[in-house]
């Protein structure tokens, strides 16, 4: 309550001492599809002063009162410069469009200063047209594998899920898919990710400073919008690839009031299988594939209400069947999310944004050998309410406050089991619930025209409610006991503040430092008990048991650009600190619910993360790209694992090389090309082996002591446009004239692991042979999963 | 962590492997004992040590591995007994064939080893169901100590054998269990064919392990049901024909021993088979087998309690 009363004065004290001046707000769009221009920007040069849209496209600037010449500028788009008379404020809706004008110009404008100006430290925003002429694997765009080539961002490795951001767990980012949680970003183990490159309009990722209009996870935020339709005509675009295809179609509800886009892809690798698996083998009907399909409605209710609807749902599926061994298994699993959302504006100063959002993960596991069966299943779903404000008092102000609350239901693992008649007794299935709440309030503003500051406070709690039975385990001395909680109890209650603050200090207007800390409370955790990261791993929530995660970051940055913004170069330094981590004790084997609780296997932790970053980045020219490096070190310490002593993280890296360039040598032929070098990762091996009734048994040395070769790779990649004109005779001069063409396609070829590099995916002790015969062996083996992979795309639109 | 065996076959799909050097630090020498007591038998313990994982793997280093001058004591509580130490180089007549079959060597290879066991011919310490086992080992300067049960042994309901399906001739070994309710149970199985193979012998000399056979009644704890094992002498059988490899044969017959362990001693065999079971595989956690011998050494010493039951294979 005092929170909001603190918001009230604030507001009101903003309302009086903007009495003499106007504001000029609105909504920017594109004029060829009618989507909302998120990120766009409101100059006006002669007082040195901006503001940008916010994902609805919105923008307010409030100035003295008087008139102005304002710019409007968005990257590939034409600015426009405007004279408006501000005594009186105006509404000014524009819909930017480009010109035959050279973009290379327009996108110097538009970003001009921005990597200095901007309060944002440890923030990437990608832009999802040069992700797309980068190297893509087996012809597939992804916005997971490109974040990761981002300074700080790393993934496990090959077949690995998710990304690691600056040494904290792949659970410690918040992905969201408009605004709708992702608990499982990956396809096919990490090979792709669930993101349709053809139905994302932008992607940015926050991982320092986090805002505090965001929280729930301690590393990163990856906010991925799509796409909402064209509003002015229908279109089709699609590709086809070696191993799947897509197929994007989108349109006006009613011309320049409401936009549809629908989005699918299907891999067709068990279409393959079942060709080359003939009826007779015993491995028929064996098989993998994932589909997926976006949907976005929207739709204006008027000059000041606008509805969204968001949908993505996803499938794996893989299927193994062995006829000779009467074995057969099916694994499903897969996303589902819905965000409803409502944009009101209340004034030309203050925008609202309420959203409800439905999020599902699902695991299965069914396997069926003779006549015994077993079924596992895990998953966690979401309902969360959401409302935000965003208020723009003046050019030195921008507020934001608002509220969530989310209602977690977590189904960490359920077992059934059955041998013919007889239903083995697995326990009930374990269910969890509870309730995530947040308020936030923040405020960017100008402290000085050197220093600008954005500082924001979040209050988070949790609670853990029933109905929950916790089993407390005794030893051979004390019986286990349990106590139960009915439906509505509280089992523990948790909350906690988070402030949050960055801020910049500008040197000139080609120098600026800048410096960010966060506080973050993470409620959810994801527990794996293998060395990579799989759909198998258990997202399980705070319990009685299970503290939240608390972690805090403090960054520093100094960032410079060079030849009039053509060069962007930045060097950040972070501290972070983690505690209450978890990890499943030595030897666990969970496998049923029965009198016991999944979270009485796990321990509990603390851990570090620290590390350098530059970066480099060219924009603009027929060359583009980046090279980023990371010095890092991130551990952890467990006082029930390795003896209590420090170990690695599994993701600690020691270095981290990217180099991405895309090279545009003319309007039918883009070059791209990603190189990486990175340490290898840590895993724990067997240091020694001992005998026990003639079987071989290893014992394991340290956690994490053992580092695999370093993993590098070089993937190249050229795409060919074709003409985008085509020449037909005017029926009335009689004239050759060049016509556009409705049918666009290109061609997009690319090689991964150019120079086919065997990188480490796993090791393993392999033993061979025997004693007797003379011929026994124990050595290491290295797994590589891909060698060099050519592919090719076909990709349309029209 | 059966259920991400399919994971592993869909990567491997993709993948291919070879032998690398890496280092792997953390290598200490430790002693491990494997020591066993069962109804009506004397305690036989084996004493060896840990070797670096790229240590020498040739027959003498593994057989080096075993050691001997340890003073190995067992007692029941009321009786104590130091085990004697016999060695293959010095074995007692008739004792030659346990003796291989425990160090896992030919009998004619055993005169050329010096491989030492503990055991004692006093009956006193022998295994008694309902007894607590309190084992001492000094060696080196240091001394090692463990305790195991033999717990009161479960007999099978019944035991039968039936074609599988599609055969008339080879079917797994099924049995009826009643698992006493309310209490721990953990159990082994083990199997040998007494039947008459064409060399005039019963065709097996001793109980031979199943793939996987331990286990105990966390799903199913007082519950009847029926369950079946495969035939683990099958695979190494030439005897027995591709089609037979798994299963026992029409007109065998085997004698089941169903053997009760603690929960200790359960604990120490299922994350024993789950490493072997699960070697190299990268999705399993890396898992140190736990022991219930303190003072830092390797290993188990494990009371057993078996009850025998006898199967015909006929339908």
């Amino acid at each position: 309550m005092r929170l909001f009363l603190l918001i009230f004065f604030t507001i009101s004290s903003f309302a009086a001492l903007s009495q003499q001046k106007s504001t000029i707000s609105g909504y920017l769009t594109d004029s060829k599809s009618g989507e909302a221009l998120i990120g766009a920007k409101v100059y006006i040069p002669s007082l040195k002063v901006g503001a940008e849209t916010n994902t609805y496209g919105f923008y307010s600037l409030t100035v003295e009162k008087g008139t102005y010449t304002i710019e409007f500028r968005f990257t590939g788009l034409e600015t426009l410069t405007k004279e408006f008379d501000l005594n009186q404020d105006v509404s000014f809706n524009y819909e930017m469009g480009t010109t035959e004008k050279q973009l290379e110009e327009i996108t110097v404008s538009a970003k001009k200063g921005e990597n200095i100006n901007s309060t944002k430290i440890g923030q990437i925003e990608l832009d999802v047209e040069k992700i797309k002429t980068l190297p893509a694997f087996m012809g597939e765009v992804d916005i997971i594998k490109t974040i990761q080539l981002l300074p700080g961002v790393s993934s496990v490795s090959e077949g690995g899920q998710g990304f690691y951001v600056r040494g904290g767990g792949p659970d410690q980012n918040l992905v969201l898919l408009d605004e709708g949680v992702v608990y499982n970003a990956a396809h096919l183990f990490g090979f792709f990710s669930v993101f349709n490159a053809d139905a994302v309009k932008s992607v940015n990722l926050i991982k320092g400073g986090m805002p505090a209009n965001y929280g729930g996870r301690m590393a990163s935020v990856l906010e991925v919008n799509m796409n909402e339709g064209n509003n002015k005509k229908f279109k089709v675009k699609g590709g086809l690839g070696v191993i799947s295809s897509r197929i994007t179609v989108e349109g006006p509800l009613k011309k320049d009031k409401g936009s549809f886009i629908i989005s699918g892809r299907r891999t067709y690798i068990d279409v393959i299988m079942k060709a080359a698996i003939p009826d007779s083998s015993p491995f028929a009907g064996s098989g993998y594939y994932f589909y997926d399909l976006n949907l976005k409605l929207n739709y204006r209710l008027g000059p000041k209400d606008r509805i969204f609807l968001s949908g993505y749902y996803g499938k794996d599926q893989f299927n193994f069947g062995s006829k000779e061994d009467d074995f057969k298994v099916e694994m499903p699993w897969g996303n589902g999310i819905a965000a409803l959302r409502w944009n009101h504006q209340f004034s030309n100063k203050l925008f609202m944004n309420v959203i409800t959002t439905f999020s599902d993960y699902q695991f299965s596991f069914g396997s069926a050998q003779d006549e015994f069966q077993i079924k596992l299943k895990s998953g966690v779903r979401d309902l969360t309410a959401k409302v935000d404000f965003s208020y723009y008092p003046s050019t030195r102000h921008k507020v934001k406050w608002g509220a969530e609350t989310i209602h977690h239901t977590f189904n960490p693992s359920s077992v059934s089991a059955q041998s013919q008649d007889v239903v083995f007794d697995t326990g009930t299935p374990e269910m969890l619930y509870s309730f995530e709440s947040a308020l936030y309030a923040m405020d960017e503003f100008d402290v000085t025209e050197k220093l600008k500051i954005n500082a924001g406070l979040r209050y988070s709690m949790f609670q853990h409610v029933g109905p929950f039975t916790r089993y407390v385990k005794g030893d051979i001395s004390t019986p286990d006991t349990s106590i139960t909680y009915s439906n509505g109890d509280i089992v523990k209650f948790y909350d906690g503040l988070e402030p949050r603050f960055s801020g910049r200090w500008l040197i000139n207007e080609n120098n600026s430092i800048k410096f960010g800390y966060s506080y973050n409370y993470q409620y959810v955790h994801l527990t794996s008990l293998s060395a990579v990261s799989l759909p198998t791993d258990i997202w399980y929530p705070s319990t009685d048991k299970a503290k939240p995660q608390q972690g805090w970051q403090g960054t520093v940055g100094y960032f410079r650009n060079f030849f009039k913004n053509k060069y962007e170069g930045s060097v950040e330094v972070y501290y972070k600190g983690m505690k209450n981590l978890i990890e499943f004790k030595e030897g666990a084997l969970p496998g049923d619910n029965l009198n016991d609780n999944t979270d009485n296997l796990l321990v509990f932790g603390k851990g570090w993360a620290y590390g350098i970053e530059f970066f480099f980045k060219k924009s603009v020219g027929k060359l583009t790209g980046w090279v980023g490096y990371t010095w890092a070190k991130t551990e952890r310490k467990f006082p029930d694992l390795n003896n209590g002593n420090v170990f690695p993280a599994k993701y600690d890296r020691r270095h981290d090389l990217t180099v991405v360039a895309g090279y545009k040598l003319n309007d039918r032929w883009t070059f791209g090309a990603s190189f990486i070098y990175a340490t290898g990762n840590t895993l724990t091996l067997p240091s020694s082996w001992y005998v026990q009734e003639q079987n071989l048994l290893f014992n394991y040395g340290a956690r994490n002591s053992t580092r695999m070769a370093p993993y590098h790779r070089l993937d190249l990649s050229a795409t060919l446009y074709d003409k985008a004109y085509k020449t037909k005779t005017d029926e009335i001069t009689g004239e050759t004239i060049q016509v556009k063409k409705k049918f666009r396609s290109n061609w997009s070829f690319s090689c991964y692991n150019v120079y086919n590099r065997a990188n480490p995916f796993f090791l393993y002790v392999d033993n061979d042979g025997d004693f007797l015969n003379g011929d026994f062996k124990i050595s290491v083996k290295q797994v590589t999963l891909f060698p060099i992979i050519p592919s090719v795309t076909w990709n349309f639109e029209f | 962590m059966k259920n991400i065996l399919p994971l592993i076959l869909i990567l491997l799909l993709f993948s291919c492997s070879k032998e690398v050097k890496i280092d792997i630090p953390g290598y200490e020498e430790q002693l491990c004992i494997d020591g066993s007591i069962e109804t009506g038998m004397p305690p036989i313990v084996l004493l060896s040590k840990s070797q670096d994982i790229y240590s020498p793997t040739n027959l003498d280093a593994f057989l080096n591995s075993f050691i001997s001058g340890a003073t190995v004591t067992v007692s029941n509580g009321s009786s104590s007994v130091v085990l004697d130490e016999i060695c293959t180089d010095n074995l007692p007549a008739g004792t030659e064939a346990l003796a291989a079959q425990l160090f896992g060597i030919p009998v004619t290879e055993l005169a050329n080893y010096h491989l030492c066991a503990y055991t004692t011919l006093n009956t006193s310490v022998w295994g008694e169901v309902g007894k607590t086992y309190y084992l001492t080992v000094s060696y080196d300067g240091r001394t090692y100590t463990s305790s195991t049960q033999i717990v009161q042994p479960t007999n099978l309901v019944n035991s039968f054998w039936k074609p599988d399906a599609g055969l008339t001739d080879w079917g797994y070994s099924w049995a009826t269990l009643a698992d006493p309710a309310n209490q721990y149970d953990g159990y082994k199985w083990e199997v040998k064919r007494i039947n008459i193979g064409i060399d005039g012998n019963p065709r097996d000399a001793f109980f031979t392990k199943t793939y996987n056979p331990f286990f105990d009644d966390n799903f199913f704890d007082g519950l009847t049901f029926e369950f079946f094992y495969e035939n683990p002498m099958s695979w190494n059988d030439p005897a027995i024909p591709a089609e037979g490899k798994g299963y026992f044969q029409l007109g065998d017959s085997v004698v089941i021993k169903l053997s009760k362990v603690d929960q200790n001693v359960f604990e120490f065999y299922e994350k024993k088979y789950a490493q072997l079971l699960n070697g190299g595989n990268p999705f399993a956690t890396p898992t140190n087998i736990p022991t219930n011998i303190s003072g830092g050494a390797l290993g188990v010493w494990a009371g057993f309690s078996p009850s025998y039951d006898t199967l015909y294979c006929v339908p």
